[in-house]
This record gives C-alpha cells, structure tokens and sequence, in this order.
C-alpha cells in the first residue's frame, strides 16, 4: 500500500474535524490530551495495531528481542503526556523507534497518547482490599519472600527483585504469580538442569541461553557458563522454583502481600 | 591466595557435592569470588584478573602476565566481540574478576559478561532523566568493586551500588544535581572501606569535589571540594565570587598509595574554560594534582600544573604512581603527563617537583621554572578576534590513561602536536548552562597534525621513542611483562608495540574508533586482551593449536 493510501486510512478512523486540524511535524509542548474519550482511545488502539505492534507486540507487552519496551507499565522515556506525544512524534535517535509519518495529523498521534496512558495501572485509581503495612511485615516474615526476593538492596538473589515490581505486575497478576507460580514463569527463572560427560549434575536459575551456550546461577549463588558442545546434556525446567501460596496464607495475607507488592514503585 | 579465597575453598572442600561436581572443572568459568580491599591492594599478584578501572591502585596499567609477549603476538586471533546494543562511543574499560567480565555502557548501563565467551550473564538499564546535561557524550568509563558489589557512575550524577551477582540495584545516590550541569562518567575507586569517586561538569560552572561513600549504605562520608571555600587557603586564589561557579571538575579515576594513605586525583579547567577575565588569579585547586588523606579526604598536599589556565587544559589525567631511580636514590614518584603539553615527575610524598619538559608541540609557555610552574608567554589567552595556540582544547593529551611497564621503567603517553585558535566571548552564568566563554577552530585538517604514542623516561623526562599515528589517537595504553604496549588509534586500529623500542609488532583493523584503554586478563591459563572499539568490546587471545 502507498504512503498516501495508509494515511489515508488512517484518516478514515478519526473523526471528520480533525482533518482541519492536521498540521503534521509539530513538537508539543503546552501539557494536556485533549484527544482521551473512548472513541479515542479505540482510534489509538486501531493505530497502533496497524502501525506500532510489529515491534512492541499486539498486547503492547515488548519484545526483547527488538529491544521494544513494554508500554503497558511505567515508561522509561516518558514521565508525561507530552512525553509520550514527543517520542512518538520525532522516535528516539540511535534506537529502532522510529518518528512516524511526518504528515500524520497531531490528532492521531494524541489518539496513540490516550492508547498507551489507557494500557497503564494508575494506582491512584485502584483501591485494594488488603494492608501494605501488613504485607510489608509478611513479606519479611512469614511469607519470607525476602530469602529469595530482593526489595531496595535487601533480600536474596533467587528470585526476580521486586523493587518496582507494582510498575509492571497488576493487582490480579501479582495475585496469580502468588497462587499459581507456575503460570507465565519468565525464561530467566526457569531452571537449567546440566549433566557433564561423567554423569555429574548441576542445577540452575537460567541467567541466559544461546546456541552454543548457557549461563546459571545455582543455589549457592554461583554463577557457572557451560559450552553446550562440552557437556552431555541439559534439561529445561520451565517451572517456578517459588512455592505456592495457596496453603501457607490466608486469603487475606495474600490480600495484603499483593497490597505491599503493587506498592512497590520508584517514587516510594 | 588471600585469606578469604582460603576460607571459602575451605569451605567448599568441606561440602561432599562439591567434590562429586568437580569433572566440571574443565569446560566451566571459574565462580566469581567476593573482592576484598587485600586483594585491591595486592591486585598485581592475580593478574588473571582486572579489578579496577587502572588495573592496580598506582595505576601504572602494568600486567604481569606474559603469555602475550613480543615473539608471539602475531599469533592474536579475535576470541569474541560483544555488541553493546545503545548506539555511542565505547570508552569502557572493562573489569574482570574470576573469568566474569563487568562492561560499562552508554548511557550508563552495565553487562556482566562470561569473559571466555562474551555471552551475557546479566545487564542493568539506568532510567535517565530527559534532560541531561553533558559536554562531551554519553560516556562511562567503568565500574568498581568491592566484595560482590560493583559501584558505578551515572550521567544523571548517581552513584548506583548493583549486586554483581544478579545484577540488583542495591543503593542509588545523587551525588549531585543533574539540573545544575553535574554529571558522572568516571569509575570510582574503592580505597580500604570506602567508594572514592569525581564529578564531571566543569564546562557548566560547578564546582568540583572528591567524594568517599560507605559501601554497603551509599552514606557519604567526606567531600573534599576542589575549590577551597571562603576562609579556606587557596579561596583567594579566584576573584571575587567566582569560586562558586569554578569548575574544576574530577572526571577521571585517581590513585592511591596504600603505605602513604594517600588517595591522588587530578582536577580540570577553572570555569568559564577560556574567559579568564571574570575569575582573576590562580583559580586553586583547578588544573592540578591533589593528594587526599586516605581516611578524611583532608588536602595533604596539591601540585597545580597550570595556574590560571584560560585553554582548557584539564588536569583530569590518571596518576602513574612507581618507584624508580632517581638520581642515585630509590624516590616514590607520580608521573604526569599533563594536557598542556608538559610531563611532570613529582615526589608523591611531599608534592616535590622532580622533573618537567614538553613532551609535544605547545607556545604558551617558555618553560618550567624550578618548583614546576609554568613561565608563560605573554599575550597567548584567547582573545575576541581569535590567537593561535599550542596545543588545542583537546590537548596534548587528554584523559586517555597513560602506561607504565616495571620492565622498561618507561611511561607511556598518547599525545598530539596540534594547535587551534582560541576565542574568548562574554557569558553570564546561568544554572545549567554551559558555561565555557568561548571556543576554538581549527585552521588546519587534522591530517596535517603529528600524533605519536611517545615513551618517556621519568628520570629525565626525556623522551625515549615514539611511534606516528595517523591522524590521531584517543585510546589508552596499557603495557605487559610480556614487553609489549598495546593501544589503539581514531581510524580503528587496535595495536601492539614493543615496549622497549616503539617498534611495530602487530595490528587488526576494528573498523570504528578506539576511544577506550586495553586491558587484559586470563582464565586457566590463557591470556586475553580486550578493547573496545565503536560499540564493541572486542577480545584477542593466541590462537589454540
């Protein structure tokens, strides 16, 4: 399809008035989306399906292997609306994100705005049922997340660190991750299970794997790197090596511990 | 084998699945073991690793081994390459402890690698602010460590503590205010139970200072500020006001001498850089050598090569702290070759001055007189209309580390016989802004400069040989007892020369500029050296039979 034809779809999706305001390569700078009602955000969506998931995935999520951050949490790049407005506008020099079309309408780019601020947990707005206070207390306690968990430069190493972990984990995904460990376990906590040429085993957290080799950390926190031509095998365990909570807390410590992790931000 | 790797082998024998493990031995990284200040100090003694950003406290970038030698070099074959994946300028010089190699990144991120492969343990993402302010790049130039802990600089001005492990943020810092033209670039340098660590932003009128953190709580436990304060000796050495807006920056990691306890570090350009009008006198402590009290940071001593310098002629240079022959009698010395063209050799215990001639082109001084100073010549500081001078703002040499080999007794310095016009402008100060007063051009191509790596003997300050580089050079130098002196050049090279003679032993084309010094290690035996080209860490071994 034609540069010109795709914009010109692109202007089929927005509202008619918003032809008289296209006036393409600007740089915003004055605060506010004027530009955020559900049809809005439905025009955003349709933009960014088309447009932008190549690279950063339909559901937003990223792809780490284009280097394409997750849009659905606390951005890096921009701490406001103008922000977000400006990458999309002039993308980010010396990356693969990209301006885009110089000639589309600043209305379709605030639409893309409203889009992603809609993908985004403003903790402001969700009222949780359990106590930080109380889930601060477990999680050092009797959940001892902190043997394994790393919260501002204290806990263990074993598991992922949980210093922001509200900016990217929602309430009902912090509560899954509690009861269903096992569940959407990311590939760096896997476990690698290494057998040399002599029979002698040795397990691991996957720190990362390649081709030709792979890299763990065992229980004692060792880091190993194995040739993967120089050993006999090695098995993949794709499960959590964290226990389910679903027997050892109550319904309500539970509550409270994914109060005390969606807590878990920069700014505190 | 210091006490602690004693004790965990100890341990480790003391466990039976260790030894059921052990047929792994082979084909594995050794494990990364925790870095004590005994092991910082006697880093020389395991030179199969690189633990600081100099190589060793004196910095002399001086590495026993030897397997890498003078008969064999030409064997070198590249082993890995790792692409640092933020588009910049590679000035990293990484660090290597137990075959796990720690790669600082722009803007300021850091990767721990397996230093047989290349292949990623682990990488740390610093969030930046938006709106930085930086003079010359989104550089970092390396971390330290301490225990299993790795300390590093940030462009946003924090001191970030990350676990070496995992890769986990343990402490994060300001060290100052980013808005206000502070940034960092340099690694820190851990000196007994302390972080010791400089600032960078002289050409937007801070005002410099060395500072010590607690290790393991990020607390700062002293700040000696280059520039005295009101009341303090040396204030009235800047008129007026204009010691609150004096730059003189810390951007470069310095030395220590753990018998002296004493911490050297060097100081850049007083500020504005090249309008020396609004800040009339000699502007201590900027463009000098400063010796800090291991314990208090308190000044012992401070040797200023340049007194009020008006072309940016920063002293930022990496103390070369050896003991050598001089005139008869053993002296502990620091060798200096400085950014306005003079090498200095100068006693590191009481800031005597040794020894000082022009090592490259320079007009704006006749000469040293007997304690040092400068004897300038009249008429050289920039003007409206614009004056030529010797040698440019980017200097004779700059902050590209300098080397010293324990064989040959020779320093070795990157230098550039260049010259430019230097301009001087009116400008008011504002808060992080630059803050520079002027400028310079260049009347001539850089082709029509002479660029050579020059060995110097510290004695006598003569120089001993050089080898010509076309156009220029911005990388380091690092030397071994294997007599070679590895470097690099702008156009891409990486390169080997015999320490000893300057003679040309060996080379490889990397394709993008070395704008970083080499450093070299070894795991079971085998020697590397690495060095970072463009955007990737390249890494050289002998070819294997």
């Amino acid at each position: 399809m034609s540069n010109f034809t795709t914009q010109l779809g692109h202007f089929l999706t927005v509202a008619l008035g918003s032809l008289f305001l296209a006036t393409g390569g600007s740089f915003a700078e004055d605060a506010g989306n004027l530009y955020n009602t559900n049809f809005d955000i439905n025009a955003g969506l349709k933009y960014f399906e088309r447009q932008c998931s190549r690279c950063h995935g339909f559901d937003a999520k990223g792809n780490d292997e284009t280097g394409a951050p997750d849009l659905t949490g606390r951005l890096v790049r921009a701490s406001s609306e103008v922000g977000i407005f400006n990458i999309i506008r002039t993308g980010i020099a010396g990356t693969a994100m990209l301006p885009v079309a110089a000639d589309l309408p600043d209305t379709q780019v605030w639409q893309l705005v409203a889009y992603i601020g809609s993908l985004s947990t403003d903790p402001a707005n969700i009222d949780l049922p359990g106590s930080v206070a109380s889930g601060t207390s477990l999680f050092t306690n009797k959940a001892d997340c902190n043997s394994c968990h790393m919260v501002d430069g204290q806990g263990g190493r074993l598991g992922p660190d949980l210093s922001r972990v509200g900016e990217r984990r929602s309430p009902e995904e912090l509560l899954s991750d509690m009861l269903n460990p096992h569940i959407d376990v990311a590939p760096r906590w896997w476990t690698m299970r290494v057998t040399d040429r002599d029979g002698a085993v040795r397990e691991g957290l996957r720190m990362n794997e390649d081709s030709f080799s792979l890299r763990i950390m065992d229980e004692e926190l060792n880091l190993w790197s194995y040739p993967k031509n120089q050993i006999a095998s090695f098995e993949r365990v794709e499960a959590s090596t964290m226990p389910s909570y679903t027997q050892t807390l109550s319904d309500s410590e539970i509550d409270d511990l994914v109060a005390y992790l969606f807590s878990l931000r920069k700014e505190n | 084998m210091n006490k602690l790797t004693l004790l965990l082998c100890a341990i480790f024998l003391a466990l039976p699945l260790q030894a059921q493990e052990e047929p792994f031995q082979t084909v594995i990284t050794p494990a990364f073991s925790p870095v004590t200040w005994e092991r910082l100090v006697n880093a020389e003694s395991e030179p199969e690793n690189w633990m600081m950003y100099s190589g060793t406290l004196d910095s002399q970038r001086y590495s026993r081994l030897n397997q890498i030698n003078t008969d064999n070099v030409t064997e070198l074959e590249m082993k890995w390459s790792y692409q640092i994946p933020v588009i910049d300028r590679a000035e990293t010089v990484p660090t290597v402890v137990d075959g796990v190699m720690f790669i600082t990144e722009a803007p300021s991120n850091l990767t721990a690698v397996d230093a047989r492969t290349g292949r990623v343990y682990w990488r740390y993402d610093h969030e930046l602010p938006e709106d930085l302010r930086i003079c010359c790049g989104r550089n970092n130039r390396g971390v330290a460590i301490l225990g299993e802990t790795l300390f590093m600089s940030t462009l946003d001005a924090h001191l970030v503590a990350i676990d070496a492990r995992t890769g986990n943020v343990l402490w994060d810092v300001e060290v100052a205010d980013y808005e206000a033209g502070y940034s960092k670039t340099a690694a820190p340098l851990i000196v007994k139970d302390k972080v010791v660590t400089g600032i960078a932003g002289g050409e937007f009128g801070i005002r410099g200072f060395i500072d010590a953190y607690d290790p393991v709580t990020g607390e700062l436990e002293w700040r000696t500020y280059a520039i005295p304060g009101p009341g303090e000796p040396g204030n009235d050495s800047w008129s007026g006001d204009s010691w609150k807006t004096g730059g003189a920056a810390t951007w470069i990691t310095g030395s220590y001498d753990p018998e002296l306890n004493l911490i050297y570090w060097g100081t850049g350009n007083p500020g504005p850089d090249w309008n020396g009008d609004v800040r009339l006198g000699d502007n201590l402590y900027s463009d000098s050598a400063l010796a800090l009290n291991g314990d208090t940071g308190e000044i012992a001593w401070h040797f200023q090569f340049t007194p009020h310098d008006v072309h940016d002629y920063d002293s930022i240079q990496v103390p070369i702290l050896a003991d050598i022959e001089y005139q008869g009698s053993t002296r502990k010395v620091m060798m200096w070759a400085n950014r306005n063209a003079f090498f200095y050799t100068i006693d590191r215990e009481t800031g005597e001055f040794l020894e000082g001639e022009a090592y490259a082109s320079q007009t704006w001084a006749q000469g040293l007189d007997p304690n040092g100073r400068p004897i300038r010549v009249p008429g050289m500081a920039p003007t409206y209309e614009g004056i030529l001078v010797s040698p440019p703002i980017v200097g004779a040499t700059n902050w590209y580390s300098p080397g010293y080999s324990q064989q040959t007794g020779l320093f070795y310095v990157t230098s550039f016989d260049g010259e430019q016009e230097f301009f001087k402008r009116d400008e008011e100060y504002e808060e992080g802004e630059r803050f520079t007063g002027g400028g310079g051009r260049y009347n001539q191509p850089m082709d029509a400069f002479h660029s050579s790596i020059r060995a110097i003997n510290p004695a006598t300050a003569e120089i001993e040989w050089e080898f010509p580089i076309m156009p220029r050079s911005s990388a380091g130098i690092t030397t071994t007892a294997g007599g070679i002196v590895f470097t690099g050049s702008a156009d891409g090279y990486f390169f080997a020369l015999d320490a000893a003679s300057g003679e040309e032993l060996w080379h490889i084309s990397l394709g993008a500029r070395v704008h970083a010094a080499p450093m070299t290690y070894a795991i079971d035996g085998q020697q590397f050296v690495t060095i970072a080209s463009g955007n990737v860490v390249y890494t050289f071994g002998l070819k294997e039979d």
